[in-house]
């Protein structure tokens, strides 16, 4: 075995409830930062959800011609701003409106198509493109109203729908990087204290490899083996608490959420997603450990 | 060929004079003794030597390296080519002696293959072949002190530099620590040993290098250098001579 390698594990077994610390603190960080990554990434699902979801439903006036709806019709598919355009009929309308009463049919049998009006349903890429979308097409002639489906929390109109999503958006990012960034400042601390400690343990047999030669980079490879170790013990278990946590909690939110999309609803996308925050928390795993050793050897060297 | 060389070297703490206008030089094989009472000045020129801290003046080259030129970075290089004996070991407490005697192998970049051979050699000589596993805590004081040295020989070092090295053991442990020097000597390498132990000095009849007080009162092989160039046989003789006149001396 390497002996730097060697050295770096002795000096873990020395000192175990040090090299505890410094995991169970990594952990938590690691467990920690997961989760509200995960729920960021949720609430982000969430907010495109909704941003997507809205269907603007243009009601048509009953003497539209069928050239005039297929002019509309083109001219917003042309609409970079407008998605999935669809056309309904009064029979279909008709349709849509037997299977949300079916549980009632007497209601669908006193109504006749000539009661609902021909539509075109679309959705807008972005919910921001909602409001200049209907101010447009509330002017063709051939449009009698304007409705649409994305309501939340009783707002009345869209525009609170897009202020109320973008808040929660924004709110949620903004904690969950402030709570990550102090998890993350707690972690370094406690590196520079528990890697200083060490290094004063370790002063004599530093002094001593100083006099038999021992390059600078000599002495320091086993304290920065040691805190890449701790960095790495301290993600992988970190993360992989809060992966079978959040696989434990997945299914009873999933059901609840229904139709939104919290978490990638087959099992590779969800490990995709898993080992993406793993490989990215690894990263800053590994320099959070590196920069706490920098620190802390820099300070060892200052009071030398 | 001269292995070291020291040219009015003076170092001071405060208004201490911890060397003062030292000079003297070193030929290749030669052993050494520096003596002197506690104070003289004796581990600050080891100290120098190993470029632990800087003289205040003067010219030390060691190896052909001249010291003041000599840049951080080169420190360990020339820190490796030296095998450095301590009165107090400075044995890796935490590491068995083979481990500590590896370690220097490691520091001199020494290929991992040859470690296990050259450990059983140095280990072998020193006769601490079946102490390769203890902790320097589970051996004896002579037996810490001859696992230093064995650490000190794996790196077939041209210079040996001892600092007290039987300060802290006793009379029977201390000469057969000194034997093994002397066989080391034989060996060709070159010995500076520093140390007040006067019984030992008297023992083996080797340069004595006399400090008191920073500077350099005596020097057995002195006269030796400086007439090296006429007669060889005429040299040894007045070295002697000279020797036994700086002994009574004291």
């Amino acid at each position: 075995m390497n002996i730097h390698i060697k050295t770096a594990l002795n000096n873990v077994r020395r000192s175990p409830f040090q090299a505890l610390s410094a995991v169970f603190i990594l952990m938590v960080t690691f467990f920690v930062t997961t989760i509200l990554v995960v729920f960021i990434y949720a609430s982000h699902q969430v907010l495109t959800y909704y941003e997507t979801r809205p269907q603007i439903i243009a009601f048509l006036k009953d003497d539209s011609k069928s050239e005039q709806i297929d002019a509309l019709k083109s001219k917003l598919e042309g609409d970079s701003r407008i998605k999935s355009i669809t056309y309904i009929t009064k029979e279909q309308a008709l349709e849509i409106y037997k299977n949300a009463t079916k549980d009632n049919p007497l209601l669908s049998e006193l109504v006749s198509p000539s009661v609902f009006p021909a539509s075109l349903e679309f959705s807008v890429r972005d919910l921001s493109y909602a409001e200049p979308v209907i101010s447009e097409i509330k002017n063709e002639s051939i449009v009698d109203e304007i409705g649409y489906t994305a309501s939340l929390g009783g707002e009345e109109s869209l525009t609170d729908v897009v202020s109320r999503l973008r808040k929660i958006a924004f709110y949620v990012r903004i904690a969950g990087g402030l709570f990550i960034g102090f998890l993350m400042a707690t972690s370094l601390v406690l590196m520079v204290v528990i890697i200083s400690m060490k290094m004063s343990f370790r002063k004599r047999e530093m002094e001593i490899l100083d006099l038999v030669g021992a390059t600078s980079s000599f002495i320091r490879k086993p304290v920065f083996l040691e805190a890449l170790l701790y960095a790495f013990i301290g993600v992988v278990v970190g993360w992989f608490a809060s992966f079978l946590l959040i696989l434990y909690l997945a299914p009873p939110l999933m059901r609840y959420f229904q139709d939104i999309p919290i978490l990638p609803s087959n099992a590779l996308n969800l490990l995709v997603l898993f080992f993406v925050i793993l490989a990215s928390e690894m990263v800053i795993g590994l320099a959070l450990s590196l920069s706490g050793t920098v620190i802390a050897v820099s300070r060892a060297r200052k009071r030398k | 060929m001269v292995i070291l060389k020291l040219s009015n070297v003076s170092k001071s703490f405060g208004d201490v004079h911890a060397l003062d206008s030292v000079s003297f030089d070193v030929s290749d094989g030669e052993f050494i003794f520096i003596t002197g009472p506690s104070g003289s000045g004796k581990s600050t020129l080891v100290k120098i030597i190993l470029k632990q801290i800087n003289p205040d003046s003067g010219e030390i080259i060691v190896l052909d390296k001249d010291l003041s030129e000599l840049k951080p970075k080169d420190i360990p290089l020339i820190r490796q080519k030296i095998g450095t004996v301590f009165q107090d070991f400075k044995m890796i407490a935490e590491r068995t002696l083979k481990e500590n005697i590896e370690v220097v192998l490691a520091v001199a970049k020494v290929p991992q293959s040859e470690w296990e051979s050259r450990v059983k050699h140095v280990a072998k000589l020193v006769g601490l072949e079946k102490r390769l596993d203890f902790f320097p805590n589970q051996l004896a004081g002579g037996e810490i002190q001859r696992g230093a040295l064995a650490r000190a020989l794996v790196i077939n070092p041209t210079l040996i530099l001892a600092d007290e090295p039987t300060g802290n053991l006793d009379w029977e442990t201390a000469e057969g620590i000194m034997e093994l020097f002397e066989e080391i000597n034989k060996e060709g390498k070159t010995i500076i040993m520093a140390t007040h132990h006067m019984g030992i000095v008297e023992k083996h009849k080797k340069r004595v290098i006399g400090m008191k007080e920073g500077k350099i009162i005596s020097d057995s092989g002195a006269k030796k250098h400086e007439k090296k160039e006429t007669s060889k046989e005429k040299d040894k003789e007045k070295e002697k001579e000279a020797g036994e006149e700086d002994m009574s001396g004291k």
